[in-house]
């Protein structure tokens, strides 16, 4: 089955070895590396001091004095961003904003002007703000992997058909804390860094890189010409360690692998690899095993490079930097080189070639681009010459369901003890969660974990054995897992900022390990052995929809019949389960207190319809239709710059209302018009939204109560706190206990609701019975909303 | 029990009893297959190694039950090393445990087969289905600082970077192979579970790339690196501490068959270590009285001729206060001096697999 051809149409990166493509690619080819000694007299305390920084000047040069107060992630990536729709032309006015979507890789919380931590989709809102793109918005963090990760989902997304255009690219600065972590790992190079020859160590680099996907079809349609197809990309986790790779390399291999069977292609295709090339021991070790398990005997005539050894390791931004570098050489049948490349010296792969030192001319039709990642997270991008436009085939729809519920809340661990507290009206809002009682996980792995990672790993294990796949181990192979989170693990984060603090040479390393937002996920593929595609979502409150939107792509494409959905999100100030009198957040109320923040992680299997009954399953529900819009205001663009993250309350209101719209549209048929119009079923039983208590729940009650007609509405926010990505999941996982078992958590405290009759909520605990469709909300306020639409079978 | 492999092992081969298994002490001599495992890579005939599966809803329970370190979620990727204990804490047998998808497969030390089978059997309660495989299935073994190449060559070059107790269900001409990353000695390890009717075949195939090694020659090397062998130094009311088998035992498990004992001991403290000494004149007996300044202070519970230092190792289970490295000690008239672990670097930990 051939399906629509995607092509990249603009490049734009900053990094290093150059301010824009151009240069970017005069450097790549003429050797001029741009490793050069920190400049920032702070890394004068860390012995390793090279480091690929981008000049100031190449930054404020071509942004508008508007962008001047923006913080230094954002300037990087608003450079690369209109780089890359400058040179594809096309705008979002012409392309239509709501068609044109931006995917974000980014590894690091990055500091907002003033220092402080921002959110981590803060850098991708500004930048679609700017250019008003209203499109599909995913933030990936798949460490040092994300770059090309979000290369992939973006070609999903035009698959998929909710854009037509997607800004994908990748965003890292350098930043202290960072350079202190690798410096404590050991993993720094004292100089430029050799990858392939004398493997020492790396270097880390700031940059921003963004590619533009469109359709083959619309984009020749506009006179645009394609630099690259999209052909392929696979996704794959080592579950072996959080730092090391897997030293078979058979998680990169298998990444490859399923790469280039997206693409339809075969190893015998390849011409020029794009290594990861960190330029670690360990890194270079295990991706030479990976060319000879995927090319066999033909590893050695297969040239493979890497341009890490210009610019650094830009952690999220490398796989877009290596992906702009990857369309180059193909536009220009011309291999990057590895410089710094020691050819005289005891390489540790010396049947391979990695292109020493001199740019190789030779004819490239296709690339494969590899990066791996903390956490055992892998990538693979295949790149063809774009060929002609082609008969194509739209991605099927497939029907998948919901099979196993693992909620870990302050209201209860375990389906039964979180029906039990929404039947007997129990709050747990600012409560922890409770991992007593049981094992979830193998103790020697148990007690290396922090307690996010606990949490997801329990609210995992949970819904495997509440789904009740038995699945052998050769099928776990294959087993998807998407992780959510808001910010990842504050235990981790904070617990190492306070060390650096302290004295940046002693970092608690454990702690950096953790400090990815990927690591937990990581550690739950590596306590449950799934080795399938797997990626992180850090969209705030909204994660989890969208990592739910991941799962049904991946079903739908055929990539994977079981997927994991897994969010967590933690804060430090939690009580214990026996504590009385905590404040309770009254979703809805005009009265309520305000929000109470929790830790909770929720996982739930999605699966197959066709897996699930094959195996004589037990859905809870089936999804129906997903819809996620954002709340930025339309105006906040570069004609009228606005910098405030706090959301508009008629923006978030037409955000709600938008969400439910596309889930109710996509519910209704194949047609993808998210008109008002196409909600004409838009009925269901419950909808579960993302209130937390505070005044903006009175602007999702009002949108909700006129979207979905006759719906009670209720709210998880009493029962669990706001838990950020995990309240999504949440939210999710209750709507799915509403369709099988008619239950539903009750809104006790609500006497005045902020928007309707009281006789619209749901204040009583229980149902009649279940219902035949409940929706569910997910909220990153002033960034996405997201509501998923689930019905019985 | 003889080894499947006999018709295979070369005329020379000298056999050895080794509790219900007859087994190959060596095939040429100690010296030249010490070298071979220490320096390039050894075929092991482990065929003396019961094999030991249980199946049944209750597999798991029942394992978690029996054995000392946590099994509950040992996947059919992983293996562990572990001891069955009985109810006095002591050390019944130390087998490699091997997740299986229906269960567990036990495999156990040299020559204890049938005591471990007696075990699981006489602590069934769970009503688990215990089947002892050792009629159809045996055990290869590869070590030495170059066996990760024959596994290259032999089967496939994927399988010889695997981490350390990893698992791969996997092919050979045919047969179904269970292939683990495991060692014994210190060196690069591997074990292959085969067919009976294919063990000639592997063997010889693996004889292309290797040299057979016998059990001489692999006791010798696991007692260089202080890897225990039960047969050796599992003796009459030793607790799992005194011989310094604490790390096979994982004491915040709940429940197992043994734990309180073993609570016990580490509570007690006092008691008895086990230390390795080397040096003096010959090779002392076991049970040879151990002097420090007049004093008795041990016994010698197991010693050889070490080839790689040249000289006497043994190990002295002596009064805790004086298990520690650096000592003059008198043993059998002659001094010797006591050890860190290991007593000889393996070469493997500084040749990496490519």
């Amino acid at each position: 089955m051939a399906l629509r051809p995607v092509v990249v149409t603009g490049l734009g990166i900053i990094c290093a070895a150059g301010r824009d493509p151009a240069e970017f690619w005069q450097r790549l080819t003429t050797g001029q590396g741009g490793l050069t000694p920190v400049e920032d007299e702070a890394f004068a305390v860390f012995t390793a001091r090279h480091a690929g920084q981008v000049p100031d000047e190449w930054i404020a040069d071509q942004l508008p004095g508007s962008d001047a107060d923006l913080d230094r992630t954002a300037r990087l990536a608003l450079v690369a961003a209109r780089q890359a729709v400058g040179m594809a032309g096309l705008t979002a006015a012409e392309a239509g904003a709501e068609r044109f979507g931006i995917i974000l890789g980014k590894c690091q919380a990055t500091p907002d002007a003033a220092g402080r931590y921002q959110p981590m989709h803060r850098t991708q809102d500004v930048v679609a703000e700017r250019l008003g793109l209203r499109g599909p918005r995913i933030l990936v963090s798949t460490a040092c992997a994300a770059g090309g990760n979000a290369v992939g989902l973006a070609k999903d997304k035009i698959l998929t058909g909710e854009a037509d255009a997607v800004l994908a690219g990748g965003v890292d600065p350098l930043l202290f804390g960072t350079y202190a972590g690798f410096a404590g790992l050991q993993a720094l190079s004292t100089g430029p860094c050799r990858p392939y020859s004398h493997s020492d160590g790396l270097n880390l680099g700031e940059g921003a890189a963004f590619l533009l996907l469109e359709p083959l079809d619309l984009a020749l349609a506009r006179g645009a010409v394609p630099l690259a197809e999209v052909a392929g990309y696979g996704l794959s986790a080592d579950a072996y360690h959080a730092t090391a790779p897997d030293p078979t390399g058979r998680g990169g291999a298998s990444a490859v692998r399923r790469a280039l069977a997206d693409a339809g292609l075969t190893p015998g295709d390849v011409q020029y690899v794009s290594g990861h090339g960190t330029g670690t021991p360990a890194n270079d070790a295990m991706e030479a095993k990976v060319m000879r398990l995927v090319f066999g005997e033909r590893a050695g005539q297969v040239p493979t490079s890497s341009i890490k050894s210009f610019v650094g390791h830009t952690l999220g931004a490398a796989g877009a930097v290596e992906a702009v570098a990857s369309v180059l050489a193909l536009r220009h049948a011309t291999a990057p080189p590895t410089i710094g490349f020691d050819e005289d010296g005891q390489g540790r792969a010396g049947d391979l070639d990695f292109v020493p030192n001199m740019a190789r001319p030779m004819p490239i039709g296709t690339v494969v681009s590899n990066n791996y990642a903390f956490g055992g997270n892998n990538v693979s991008l295949v790149l063809t010459t774009p060929g002609e436009p082609r008969p194509y085939e739209e991605l099927p729809r497939r029907d998948a369901v919901i099979t196993g519920l693992g909620p870990v809340t302050g209201a209860g661990t375990g389906v039964a003890e979180l029906t039990e507290a929404v039947l007997a009206g129990r709050h747990g809002a600012g409560r922890g969660p409770s991992l007593e009682g049981r094992t979830f996980a193998p103790r020697s792995l148990w007690r290396h974990m922090n307690h996010l990672s606990r949490l997801a790993i329990a609210a995992s294990r949970l819904a495997w054995e509440d789904s009740g796949l038995k699945l052998p181990r050769k099928d776990l192979d294959d087993v998807a897992l998407i992780f959510a989170t808001g910010a990842g693990s504050a235990e981790s984060t904070g617990g190492f900022d306070e060390s650096i603090a302290v004295n940046p040479n002693k970092p608690a390393v454990l702690s950096f390990s953790n400090v990815v937002l990927n690591a937990t996920g990581g550690a739950v593929c590596q306590t449950l052995g799934l080795r399938g595609p797997t990626t992180t979502i850090c969209n705030g409150g909204a994660s989890a929809s969208i990592a739910l939107d991941c799962a049904l792509e991946l079903i739908r494409s055929g990539k994977a019949e079981v997927v994991l959905v897994v969010a967590a999100d933690e804060t430090t100030g939690t009580a214990a389960l026996d504590t009385e009198d905590l404040p309770v957040p009254s979703p809805y109320d005009s009265g309520s207190a305000g929000a109470v923040r929790g830790s909770a992680a929720v996982a739930f299997v999605v699966e197959s319809a066709e897996h699930c009954a094959a195996r004589d399953g037990r859905p809870y529900a089936k999804v129906l239709g997903t819809g996620h819009a954002n709340g930025d205001a339309a105006p906040h663009t570069d004609a009228a710059p606005h910098t405030d993250a706090a959301p508009h309350a008629d923006a978030d209101a037409d955000a709600v209302a938008r969400s439910i719209a596309r889930a109710f549209a996509v519910a209704s048929g194949p047609t993808t018009a998210a008109t008002p119009a196409a909600a004409s079923g838009a009925v269901a039983g419950l909808v579960v939204g993302a209130a937390d208590g505070t005044a903006g729940d009175g602007t999702e009650a009002a949108a909700v109560l006129a979207g979905a007609s006759g719906a009670r509405l209720t709210a998880s926010t009493a029962l669990a706190g706001d838990c950020q990505a995990a309240s999504g999941a949440l939210n999710i996982a209750l709507a799915a206990l509403a369709v099988r078992d008619g239950v539903a958590p009750a809104l006790t405290g609500l006497a005045a609701p902020r928007a309707g009759d009281l006789a619209a909520y749901v204040t009583k605990p229980g149902l009649d019975g279940p219902v035949d469709r409940a929706m569910a909300l997910t909220a990153a306020p002033g960034s996405v909303r997201g509501a998923v639409l689930l019905g019985a079978q | 029990m003889a080894s499947v492999l006999a018709s295979a092992h070369p005329q020379q081969t000298v056999y050895g009893q080794v509790g219900d298994a007859t087994v190959p002490l060596r095939f040429s001599s100690l010296d030249e297959e010490y070298k071979v495992l220490r320096e390039r890579a050894a075929v092991l005939d482990l065929g003396g190694h019961g094999l030991i599966e249980i199946t049944g809803p209750d597999a798991v329970a029942f394992a978690q039950r029996v054995l000392a370190r946590d099994v509950e979620y040992l996947t059919s990727d992983r293996c562990m090393m572990t001891l069955l204990l009985d109810a006095d804490g002591q050390v019944v047998d130390q087998v490699l445990a091997f997740g299986r998808e229906d269960g567990l497969l036990l495999e156990s030390s040299c020559g204890a087969g049938g005591r471990l089978l007696a075990h699981l059997q006489a602590n069934n309660d769970e009503g688990v289905e215990i089947t002892d495989r050792s009629g159809d299935l045996t055990v290869l073994g590869l070590e030495g600082p170059y066996a990760w190449g024959v596994v290259g060559r032999l089967i496939d070059a994927e399988l010889a970077s695997l981490p350390f107790e990893s698992v791969v269900d996997t092919t050979w001409n045919g047969a179904d192979v269970v292939f683990a990353r495991t060692g014994f000695t210190g060196e690069y390890g591997y074990q292959m579970i085969v067919p009976v009717e294919h063990a000639a075949d592997l063997w010889r195939q693996s004889l292309e790339h290797a040299q057979a090694a016998g059990q001489e020659a692999l006791e010798l090397a696991m007692l260089e690196v202080r890897q225990p062998i039960p047969r050796h130094e599992v003796t009459e009311g030793a607790t799992v501490v005194e011989i310094g088998a604490n790390w096979l035992v994982d004491v915040t498990k709940d429940e197992f068959v043994g734990r309180e004992a073993v609570l016990a001991a580490f509570e007690a403290g006092g008691g008895r270590r086990t230390i390795g000494f080397s040096g003096g004149e010959g090779v002392p007996a076991p049970g040879t009285r151990v002097w420090v300044n007049g004093q008795d202070i041990g016994e010698v519970v197991h010693a050889v001729h070490s080839v790689g230092l040249g000289a006497t190792l043994g190990l002295a289970r002596v009064d805790h206060d004086l298990a520690a490295a650096g000592l003059e000690l008198t043993v059998g008239g002659t001094e010797v001096t006591t050890l860190t672990s290991p007593y000889i670097v393996p070469k493997s930990w500084s040749i990496p697999i490519i």
